[in-house]
């Protein structure tokens, strides 16, 4: 692959990475809710949409979170760190 | 050292004033072990008057609830109460939790350097919690914000029960898996967004200086 074209398979998993960020933030997120992301503030569904989508601090941090979520349940880091506390 | 506790109580905006709402957990688990409790609140958690109790009364334990970052903890109005450079030996040999985000990743070793007794424990990533909009005028009714904000409690109140550092921090995680998996058993769609925020919070706790610090 050349750099071109690796540049654009990167944009495009990274605006892939995005949908899926997006969607999930839709799927999961009620609309009475908001998420508090350290010094940042406060936010609504939409904003943090809106951050995602423009690919600033706050929305690259929330991608960041949700993306160490799906790893750790693809490794099992996740399944592993609940079955230690099971039996409690 | 004197056993007692000094708490930073900002209330600046929403975080702040659910951080510190929460934080009445505390202050009643130390009033009822007969543990000393200087609240610093609103404008009396600035520089000058915390430098001047911490100093003053030199009691062990520090709860810092604020914003951070990986150099500072802040106080009211953001103003910076410790700073990397500036103040960080403040909190040499004292059992500071930081609920601030990111001073896990630099201020927290710096200010453990010199230290023997101590710890610290705090984030090396931005603390995250849901709250519902609906209950903003009585925090401590919001059962959403307290899946986060109990684990998080739980830290300093074990250190109050007389618990090594070591063992707060394990116990603070572990609550965290306990309400990922009381989250994951709810079965909604809200569900794999709050285990998504509790497992940032899960990985970011660190503790750092000596794990056998005790109150």
């Amino acid at each position: 692959m050349n750099e071109k074209s690796s540049t654009a398979h990167r944009e495009e998993i990274s605006e892939l990475l995005k949908e899926l960020v997006i969607t999930r933030i839709e799927a999961q997120m009620p609309s009475n809710l908001k998420m508090s992301i350290g010094s940042y503030g406060s936010f609504t569904k939409n904003q943090l949409i809106q951050h995602v989508t423009d690919d600033d601090e706050i929305g690259r941090q929330v991608m960041k979170m949700h993306i160490r979520f799906i790893r750790a349940q693809a490794n099992g880091q996740l399944v592993d760190a609940l079955n230690s506390v099971a039996d409690e | 050292m004197n056993k007692g506790v000094i708490i930073t109580l900002p209330r600046h905006d929403d975080v702040t004033e659910y951080i510190s709402q929460f934080s009445k957990e505390i202050i009643d688990e130390a009033q009822s072990r007969g543990i000393p409790v200087k609240e610093l609140k609103d404008k009396s958690c600035s520089l000058v008057e915390f430098e001047k109790i911490v100093n003053g009364l030199n009691y062990k334990l520090i709860v810092l609830n604020g914003h951070g970052s990986e150099d500072a903890i802040c106080g009211y109005k953001n103003e910076v109460l410790v700073q990397i450079g500036v103040n960080e030996q403040i909190l040499k040999d004292k059992l500071t939790y930081a609920r601030s985000c990111d001073a896990g990743v630099k201020l927290g070793p710096e200010a453990m350097k010199l230290n023997d007794c101590g710890c610290f424990i705090g984030y090396e990533l931005p603390f995250v919690f849901y709250h519902d909009s609906q209950r903003e005028t009585n925090p401590l009714k919001d059962n959403t914000a307290r899946l986060f904000l109990e684990p998080s409690n739980a830290i300093p109140i074990s250190l109050l029960k007389g618990n090594l550092a070591k063992q707060a921090h394990e116990n603070g995680k572990r609550f965290i898996l306990k309400n990922i998996r009381k989250a994951l058993r709810q079965k909604t769609n809200d569900a794999v967004g709050f285990a998504e925020g509790l497992w940032n919070n899960y990985m970011g706790q660190v503790l750092l200086g000596n794990p056998e610090a005790v109150l």
